[in-house]
């Protein structure tokens, strides 16, 4: 071979190439082990411009739980690359843990144990872990966490509620603040999006949520501007009733899109918006769950839980495909866009969920100064 | 050489080593920097592909070939008869099967996607070399990647504590 443009060792790549084009792709864990290798990868990893786009190259996984006596383990789904897909733990919660909201690789956890709840935020991947406790009091509700884009701070939306009504309201707070930027008031959907399942979406520098309105088929979309920190409505897909059950909102390809199925959970469809400024919604696919031969695998599984109903999340699943997850019984499904099986998972007391993680190593500074700071430390020991 | 169809515009590409290589415009313009190059009305009669010799030319062109939309290897009536999945699964299959090659001929393969900016190929190349380090000891990474260890042990060990639940 002639000379390269800039020379490799024998036998190797140009650093350039090995740096910008592999260990850029790399899982977090792997990245860290590599920093051993050698000066220059540790340096060059360590930058802030590498951390970035490492993290921007860090696909969606998305995130399951798996509940076992006395706890939960939180798993994500990884079918990137050749191998099968796996389940790779995240975290381990206790019985009274939940998780609330999940935002560039930070999560947003919330403790029910003591009567009183306690938030707390952690990243997976660079293993750190503090309490929040400016937001204990009340009885908070976490509406969803997001990046600030003027100030770079990531804030948390939650909802105070006591016995009075009057006094509902929903705050901001900024990660590593002590006290309220903000009181955004109340909204009369915020009961619904209090509600425990209901993931927003970061589309277009906003969040998304849907809301079920059960007396017609029009569906509604609650949409809080990140930037001007504003709620407003807009318009969703008008989705038959026998097919109106939610399963998940998602970004596609620069497209915003909202999964419906039917009662039985045995057929999908797929709305996209196709115009985001005009609040047009199609419906993009309509599909039939493989239902005999899901059912027929946990037969023969003889799984141990008997549900009997299928549970289904819609999440985008990178390269530009959708995943749709089934639970039915004790197994997981992964099922393509033509109703075709692909993978399934048996293990016992799989939960899941529309919350998906994008793991950052980035170190932020708001960590170290909250109060409880630990690193590698439960959830992650 | 590849046959001369009616109305499909062809190019020249030229490897350093003298060979040259007759393709389809549209198969050429798979490589983001000879797009730009024929876009910017530089690629008159042949285009000179330096850095990238002949045997991993024609691998490029092979892989370029058969990843062309709606034309290409299978012949262009595939894409109207079968149906789009199959095309992919087809692709993937032929994909794992280019990439059965030895760690060099790898690795140049890489610098010639990166360099021709061909990100499908960059992506099946670069993977198993993803793959690799994912799973591999350090001494195994810098044996693999002929890297140097240039940390002293008691440096090393060092770096190893700051991290040590990643080599668990």
């Amino acid at each position: 071979m002639a000379t390269a443009a800039a020379t490799p060792p024998r036998g190797g790549l140009p650093e350039e190439i090995v740096i910008w084009e592999i260990l850029v792709c790399l899982p977090p864990k792997s990245l860290l082990r590599c920093r051993a290798v050698c000066r220059a990868w540790r340096s060059t990893t360590s930058a802030r411009d590498f951390l970035a786009a490492h993290h921007a190259r860090q696909p969606n996984l998305p995130i399951v739980f798996q509940e076992y006596h006395g706890g939960q383990s939180l798993l994500a789904l990884d079918n990137r690359g050749a191998a099968a897909a796996q389940l790779q733990p995240v975290a381990r919660l206790d019985d009274d843990s939940s998780l609330e909201a999940s935002c560039d690789g930070l999560l947003l956890l919330t403790d029910y144990g003591r009567g009183v709840p306690r938030f707390s935020v952690c990243n997976p991947a660079t293993r750190q872990f503090a309490c929040l406790p400016m937001l204990s009091g009340f009885v908070p509700l976490a509406l969803g966490m997001y990046r600030h884009g003027p100030t770079g701070e990531y804030r948390v939306l939650v909802c105070l509620r006591d016995e009075d009504p009057a006094t509902d309201a929903c705050y901001i707070f900024a990660l590593g603040s002590t006290h309220p930027l903000k009181n955004i008031g109340w909204l009369p959907e915020m009961d619904e999006m209090c509600s425990t399942g209901l993931v927003p979406v970061l589309f277009r520098g906003s969040l998304h949520w849907h809301i079920q309105q059960d007396e017609s088929a029009a569906k509604v979309i609650m949409v809080f501007d990140t930037t001007a920190e504003l709620f407003r409505r807009m318009r969703g897909p008008v989705v038959p009733c026998s097919d109106g059950l939610f399963a998940g909102m998602f970004e596609m390809d620069g497209i915003l899109g909202m999964a419906c199925s039917n009662d039985e959970g045995k057929i999908v469809g797929i709305w996209m918006m196709q115009d985001y400024e005009s609040e047009v919604w199609t419906l993009k696919y309509r599909f039939e769950l493989p239902f005999e031969e899901i059912k027929m695998q946990c037969d023969m599984r003889q799984a141990r839980v008997k549900r009997g109903h299928m549970l289904i999340a819609v999440v985008p699943g990178g390269d530009g495909e959708l995943l749709v997850l089934s639970r039915f019984d004790d197994c997981l499904f992964q099922i393509n866009m033509d109703g075709k099986l692909v993978e399934s998972f048996h293990r016992e007391d799989l939960c899941l969920t529309q919350l998906q993680l994008k793991q950052t190593l980035a170190l932020h500074t708001f960590f170290p100064a909250l109060e409880g700071y630990v690193v590698n430390a439960p959830p992650f020991s | 050489m590849a046959t001369r169809e009616a109305g499909k515009k062809m190019i020249m590409l030229k490897s350093p080593d003298g060979m040259e290589f007759e393709v389809e415009e549209a198969v050429a313009m798979e490589s983001q920097t000879i797009r730009k190059m024929i876009e910017d009305d530089c690629a008159d009669t042949a285009i000179l592909i330096p850095n990238i010799n002949s045997k991993i030319l024609s691998r490029v062109i092979e892989y370029c070939n058969k990843h062309v939309p709606t034309t290409g290897a299978t012949g262009a009536a595939a894409s109207d008869t079968v149906a789009p999945a199959a095309l992919a699964e087809d692709l993937k299959i032929w994909d794992a099967e280019f990439i059965k090659v030895n760690r060099a001929t790898r690795f140049d393969l890489i610098q010639a996607a990166s360099y021709l900016n061909i990100k499908g190929l960059l992506d099946l190349t670069s993977q198993t070399t993803i793959d690799t380090i994912s799973d591999n000891s350090l001494e195994e990474i810098r044996s693999f990647l002929s890297t140097k260890n240039d940390y002293l042990p008691e440096e090393e060990q060092t770096i190893r504590r700051e991290n040590q639940w990643a080599f668990q």
